[in-house]
């Protein structure tokens, strides 16, 4: 029992810490915002500082990194609230080098590795809402592959990605697939989400496939707890430095004549705050430490770790748009782009009360930690 | 990071769960297991039996007799003694008072008073709360007047916790009444048999005498009673406090209090109303996450590479779990926890039960008896202030 970083991954954090600073300012987050939600410069440079391939195994030009690793690279892109999805690059790199065939793995895990491919999930359905078990896309075999029909929403980056993985139905059960954006028969009508970062609705007319896995649903929840792990880490960046920006407005603004911050009403709240985000924090490490359990055992933590981080998200965003008055609400200021990024990451891969109804579902006699 | 425990650990637990196993006196557990009323021979038994292995100081160094063990040990320790259904240890004598004298007392004073609290021999109080002086505990105004070898003490405490038993006491007396509140205070060993003391039970809402005031009417204690230096008790008071960092999360109990909800949900046919069931998992994620954040606190005091200051977050994370999960088993119940028939809520009753399920006689005393836990120990608001105090300055 150790929560204690290595050197290495202190290493990481400080080096992805000083680009956010000085390469991320939030000038060139609001350009980004403004130019549609996604820069691939930005990308690139996230690549270049080897984030996109840290889970990729090393044999597939990666650097073989663990699920804390990844932890520790999307807290500190949280905190800069980057809208390059690097989450997507984790769920790509696992379920490739678990689920996919050799040929694949070799043609798609190096190019994820060095960033020139983007590779994201493409799940959502209408019906489906959070469910991973309700899947109306079809596949069938074609020449030379599969050929894929499926009306997929809020795609990440949808419109921007290079390919696409995707849940559709052959044989009577979930199968995954990769589909290249630029296949025929992809069209993709891309827009802007609440945190300003970049999705797009993506439609497959018999589109060419490859066959990741026909254990999809295996395949896709593995997928899914990869990017709920790296969006609790995310999260828990995102909170750190709202609850930072929050403290530091107290400690300036004056009403009254006296600092904001000397208001007991006011400091209880913060210390509320500050209560969610180390529960937060717990259950992030908790999330990204049972990463590599059993497949069971994985999923009733994530559910168990999306509650407690959906929960504190929604307080420590709405409290600090309280907390620091109109200023709070305006486009302006920093601190409400920083809610807007929690009230979208709660809803990322399920919101609380889907997955409280996980946790509920899954209980058993006894609980806690370990068991 | 690792999140499993090392095999020395594990093995340490292992043992721990088979010596608690054969020692816990099984009629000791049953009551503690089903909330049933314990008497203090409960409460001194297993203190004697865990004395007697050396382990009521569980948390001594060795060099005062005590295991020595790692803070992860002694969470091993604490854990596996409150999923067993071991009552907790009265924690004024061996958690409280003796890190105090082996900090501050002299070694006479050590000589003295340590092997009876070791032992579970002589039990002892606390002495803090007065009349005016609740969370502003350093308002108290019991005085100690040094006459020639003696001090002569007069005032009130009060909420002094199972004080009715209670052979010594530790307390913070009022010395000097210049400068700041806080540094006219002195920590004073009392024998409580002393002439001029008298305890008055005081009956809470949940029917049971838990608490005392207790009154010093010119009570004479020899001055080799005082700890330390006059006037420095606030500085071990405050020693004292921030002594045992996750033992105050109670975690370990919650879990099992956790899985005692489950049952009674069961029975009572509301573990398959969906509303309800949310409710406890609600309840499950709020555990694990404060296990999570004990564990987090242990892992740093472990390596010494990180402190984590957040003991306030633990009690109040902790205190509100404890009422919470003792509200869901009051309304498990519902209309059955309302008959409070205190017979029903000792061990052996052999009535009828309202409705026919014994095991709902003691959820509403236990619920009203948890709401203290967020009052007692620096009250919630107060902790919020000191967690306030480090993250806003």
């Amino acid at each position: 029992m150790d929560f204690d970083f290595s050197d290495d991954q202190e290493q990481l954090r400080d080096a992805v810490r000083k680009w956010v600073d000085k390469g991320y300012t939030f000038e060139r987050r609001r350009a980004a915002v403004a130019a549609g939600g996604f820069d691939r410069a930005a990308w690139n440079e996230l690549a270049e500082l080897g984030l996109t391939a840290l889970t990729v195994p090393e044999a597939h030009d990666g650097m073989g990194q663990g699920a804390i690793d990844a932890m520790v690279v999307a807290e500190e892109l949280g905190r800069g609230i980057v809208l390059e999805p690097i989450a997507q690059a984790f769920m790509a790199s696992s379920v490739l080098s678990h689920y996919a065939p050799a040929n694949v793995q070799s043609a798609w895990l190096p190019r994820v590795a060095s960033g020139e491919a983007l590779v994201v999930l493409a799940q959502q359905e209408r019906k489906a809402r959070y469910r991973l078990d309700v899947c109306e896309a079809k596949a069938a075999p074609a020449q030379d592959g599969y050929a894929l029909t499926a009306i997929k929403s809020v795609v990440t980056a949808g419109d921007k990605a290079d390919a696409f993985i995707v849940p559709a139905q052959l044989d009577g059960k979930t199968a995954l697939f990769l589909v290249e954006r630029t296949a025929t028969g992809v069209t993709t009508q891309g827009y802007v989400t609440q945190d300003g970062s970049r999705a797009a609705e993506v439609k497959f007319t018999n589109a060419p496939a490859m066959l990741i896995t026909t254990d999809g649903l295996a395949a896709l929840e593995l997928a899914v707890d990869t990017g709920i792990a790296a969006t609790c880490a995310e999260a828990v960046g995102v909170m750190d430095k709202t609850v930072a920006i929050t403290v530091e407005y107290m400690n300036q603004r004056k009403q009254f004549g006296v600092f904001i911050a000397s208001f007991q009403a006011l400091r209880h709240r913060v210390a509320d705050m500050k209560m969610q985000l180390e529960l937060a924090r717990s259950m992030s490490y908790y999330a990204s430490l049972k990463l590599g359990a059993p497949a069971a055992e994985r999923r009733a933590a994530m559910a168990r770790a999306k509650v407690q981080l959906g929960q504190s998200m929604r307080f420590v965003g709405q409290q600090a748009v309280q907390l620091h008055g109109g200023i709070g609400v305006t486009d302006e200021y920093i601190v409400s782009h920083y809610f807007k990024k929690l009230t979208q990451l709660e809803v990322a891969f399920g919101d609380t009360l889907h997955h409280l109804g996980e946790v509920s579902a899954r209980m058993q006699d006894t609980a806690g930690v370990f068991a | 990071m690792d999140l499993a425990f090392t095999p020395e650990e594990q093995a340490f637990r292992e043992e721990i769960r088979a010596w608690v196993q054969a020692n816990l006196p099984k009629e000791i557990s049953h009551k503690v297991h089903n909330a049933l009323r314990l008497t203090r021979d409960d409460l001194q038994g297993w203190a004697k039996i865990l004395g007697k292995k050396g382990w009521l100081g569980f948390g001594w160094p060795k060099e005062f007799g005590g295991p020595g063990w790692t803070a992860v040990q002694k969470h091993l320790f604490e854990e596996e003694c409150a999923l067993a259904g071991a009552p907790r240890i009265v924690p004024f004598g061996p958690v409280m008072v003796a890190p105090v004298i082996m900090a501050f007392g002299n070694a006479e004073q050590q000589k003295r008073f340590l092997p009876g609290i070791a032992s579970g021999e002589v039990w002892w109080s606390q002495g803090y709360s007065e009349p005016g002086s609740g969370s502003d505990l350093a308002s108290v105004k019991t005085r100690a007047e040094r006459v020639g070898d003696k001090y002569i003490v007069n005032g009130q405490k009060t909420w002094t916790t199972l004080g009715q038993h209670g052979d010594w006491m530790f307390n913070l007396v009022r010395t000097s009444t210049e400068g700041k509140p806080q540094t006219g205070i002195s920590f004073l060993l009392l024998d409580m048999k002393s002439k001029g003391v008298t305890v008055r039970p005081i009956k809470l809402l949940d029917g049971e005498c838990e608490v005392n005031e207790v009154f010093f009417d010119n009570v004479e204690v020899p001055a080799e009673n005082l700890i330390g230096e006059e006037n420095k008790g606030w500085t071990y008071a405050k020693h004292l406090l921030s002594h045992e960092r996750t033992n105050i999360a109670d975690v370990n109990r919650s879990k099992r209090e956790l899985e005692r909800l489950k049952r009674i949900a069961k029975t009572e046919g509301v573990w398959d109303d969906q509303r309800f069931r949310d409710q406890i998992a609600l309840l499950e994620v709020d555990i694990v996450a404060l296990e999570m954040l004990v564990l987090r606190v242990l892992s740093a005091e472990k390596s010494g590479k990180n402190s984590l200051d957040i003991a306030g977050l633990l009690k109040i994370k902790g205190s509100e779990i404890q009422q919470r999960y003792a509200e869901l088993m009051m309304l498990a119940a519902g209309p059955f926890a309302m008959p409070f028939i205190e017979e029903a809520m000792e061990a052996g009753w052999q009535g009828n039960f309202p409705g026919g399920v014994t095991a709902n006689a003691p959820l509403a005393s236990t619920y009203f008896n948890l709401r203290k836990t967020t009052i007692y120990g620096g009250s919630n608001e107060v902790q919020r202030n000191i967690v306030a105090q480090t993250v806003l300055g």
